[in-house]
């Protein structure tokens, strides 16, 4: 089965662990240490979708963390498919900044399939984003996960679960 | 100026060596058509003309190759970090792979320091609310404890008072009693002596009654252990009553004294007449006791099952500060001096609100008060007697027709001594026990006509002592006469209840009547 290739974007504030739950999904790897991103790192996984009968390439662009994008930025996030946003749960502005980057987004280039990802969950002495903000934001978006790139929790789901959104668009504009 | 050629070529040979730029040239399918440079840096080593070149160069997957197009520090899955440069031309676009390793390095080193600048102050901004938080709880907590320590050194003050107050005015009256039963039991003394030493004496008792009835009134509220019966009664004869009692108390002090009953008031309704009785009693008893000049007034109106009593008098009123206190226990607002147990106003308003009803108060300084009571009560029908009715009046109802006996058990000499007058008196053979077992085995062996019986005697206890009578068969009247309290399945175990003091005419009333 030839996978589709698919482009999707991992955006959101710095420091809130894109890289992370990147590296978790391709690599099933977790490493402590904060190193900041410069620019975009691509990686690439290949999935199936047995609900869907499909296997998909999956191209990640691990975006710098920003709370507004520039020309830079936007140039990225051409052609892109779909997006990965990450908060993180132990800094509620992150999750403002997430609102922010998402209406800046579909302003330049229209509505697309996304995930949400609110992470650190395995933070939960320090959690501070309430489950009442976390249920309106799943009201209003829809794909909400508390996710942990320490631990894994939900960052499969979340990212396959964008897949067959993304299959489901292209066979929606097809 | 224009560069020479050698400056040109020196720049040019600069560039290359730095960005080590490789091109390669693709078509609108992004497959290779030829390159150009050093492909092995960049990771593309090996690629051949007709590949697809989203596969070795994934940053191309997505990327419309119909404008001009820049992605700056693009760090490919092989680790390498370029800036990718798209120039279409036609039909075909060429890919410009520029190596910016060495900026991209020192750049990341600078947002690596910046972020955790930031990652640290917005740490220390979440510490600082956190600690703005614990002392506004702090300074809260400690604001509630301020509070509450001044209440509680109030109310210990209070209490101290009242202790100190109660023991006065307990001791008030019991010194009266001991000291004109002292009179009266001298051998000199005559026979007007004798008989003003029992009015100061009964008078004295009366008030240390109603002491000790307040206290334990008020004890019963705060354990939630009173409750109300209520029955059809006269209310018009209460409010008689009470004006009956308060008038000659008003008259007294010079004070004028009215009541106003509404026509619209009921005959009779269904409330509890004692603690209702109660309630007016206090009222009025405290505007009688803090007005010097003027009057006291009794207003009662009914509405639409609402009975609304008013008690307004010219007294020195209540300041706005005080209005709140003077309901709480053992305040006595302007009681300089004056008898009571600080009690009235607490019981009153708790017992308003036992009847599901409202108290509310209305003064100024030196403009007198008014106290308003409104309870909800329904209006009765005329019905069966009272309770109260059926009491027979005292005198000859209480002397026995024929010749009875009776057992009393009480380890009270005094209490024996004084059940004993009266029975004599009214004709009854009498049986004594101090012990209830042994009471148990006088009635049994004596078949008194009744039992009258403590429940705190020594032996199996009143309460037992009843019970063991009525299993061997004992069927006459056994009545309670105790100071203790008795729950209903305890009370079941008697024909009657009285609770001492017991009114000694109502005592014997009822003997007559359970004997005949």
């Amino acid at each position: 089965m030839t996978p589709v290739t698919s482009k999707v974007c991992v955006v959101g504030d710095f420091a809130v662990g894109k890289t992370s739950v990147t590296e978790r999904f391709v690599n099933n790897q977790f490493s402590g240490k904060y190193l900041s991103t410069v620019g975009v790192k691509i990686d690439t996984k290949e999935i199936e979708l047995p609900a869907l009968g499909v296997a998909q390439k999956l191209v990640i662009w691990d975006v710098a963390g920003s709370d507004e994008f520039g020309p830079t930025e936007f140039a990225y996030l051409r052609g892109a498919s779909g997006y990965i946003f990450v908060a993180d749960g132990t800094r509620p502005a992150t999750v403002a900044v997430v609102e922010h980057l998402y209406s800046q987004i579909i302003k330049r280039y229209g509505p697309a399939p996304f995930v949400l990802l609110v992470n650190k969950k395995d933070l939960s002495q320090e959690w501070s984003v309430s489950d009442e903000y976390l249920d309106a934001l799943t009201d209003a978006f829809g794909h909400v996960y508390r996710t942990s790139a320490k631990t894994g929790d939900d960052v499969e789901q979340a990212i396959t679960r964008l897949a067959e959104l993304i299959v489901d668009n292209d066979l929606r504009s097809a | 100026m224009e560069l020479p050629p050698r400056v040109v070529n020196y720049l040019q040979d600069e560039f290359l060596s730095q960005a080590r730029p490789f091109c390669f040239l693709i078509d609108e399918e992004y497959r290779l058509i030829e390159q150009w440079g050093y492909a092995g840096w960049c990771g593309l080593a090996g690629i051949e003309p007709a590949m697809d070149m989203r596969g070795p160069a994934p940053f191309l997957a997505g990327i419309p190759l119909t404008e001009v197009l820049e992605l700056e520090f693009v760090e490919t899955p092989g680790r390498v970090v370029v800036n990718v440069h798209v120039i279409p031309d036609g039909t075909q676009s060429y890919i410009v792979l520029l190596d910016t390793r060495h900026v991209h390095a020192s750049i990341q080193t600078r947002q690596q320091s910046v972020n955790e600048l930031r990652l640290m102050r917005a740490s220390q901004d979440k510490l600082i609310d956190r600690q703005r938080d614990l002392i506004s709880d702090l300074v809260e907590t400690r604001s509630e404890l301020d509070h509450h320590r001044r209440e509680t050194e109030r109310i210990s003050a209070n209490k101290s008072r009242f202790i100190a107050m109660m023991s006065h005015e307990f001791r008030t009256p019991l010194a009266s009693i001991v000291n004109y039963a002292e009179l009266a039991a001298e051998e000199n003394s005559s026979s007007n002596d004798v008989q003003k030493s029992i009015e100061t004496i009964s008078r004295s008792a009366k008030h240390l009654t109603s002491l000790v009835e307040a206290v334990l009134d008020d004890a019963s509220l705060d354990a939630g252990q009173l409750e109300l019966r209520e029955y059809d009664f006269d209310i018009l004869r209460l409010f008689h009553d009470v004006a009956s009692m308060m008038a000659p108390m008003a008259a007294e002090k010079g004070l004028s004294f009215a009541t106003f009953v509404h026509p619209d008031m009921p005959a009779r309704v269904h409330a509890d007449e004692v603690r209702l009785r109660q309630v007016l009693i206090n009222l009025l008893g405290n505007a009688v006791k803090y007005t010097v000049d003027g009057g006291v007034k009794l207003t009662a109106t009914y509405d639409d099952g609402r009975l609304m009593a008013t008690v307004s008098d010219t007294g020195p009123g209540i300041s706005m500060d005080n209005q709140e206190r003077v309901f709480e226990a053992f305040e006595r607002g302007a009681g300089k001096g004056e008898k009571g147990a600080g009690l009235g106003l607490t019981i009153t308003l708790r017992l308003v609100e036992l009847m599901r009803g409202e108290v509310s108060l209305d003064s100024m300084p030196g403009e007198g008060c008014t106290v308003s009571v409104h309870v909800p009560v329904m209006a009765a029908e005329d019905g069966p007697v009272t309770r109260q009715e059926i009491l027979p009046t005292p005198s000859d109802d209480t002397i026995a027709a024929k010749p009875l006996s009776v057992l009393i058990c009480d380890d009270d000499v005094d209490m024996i001594a004084l059940v004993e007058h009266y029975l004599h008196r009214s004709g009854y053979g009498l049986i004594t026990s101090f012990d209830s077992s042994e009471a148990i085995a006088k009635a049994l062996k004596y078949d008194p006509d009744l039992v009258l019986m403590d429940c705190n005697v020594p032996g199996v206890g009143g309460v037992a002592a009843a019970k063991v009578l009525r299993d061997r068969g004992y069927a006459k009247p056994i009545v309670a006469l105790t100071a203790s309290k008795l729950d209903d399945e305890q009370k079941s175990a008697f024909t009657r209840f009285f609770r001492k003091p017991a009114p000694m005419q109502e005592l014997l009333s009822e003997i007559k009547r359970l004997t005949h």
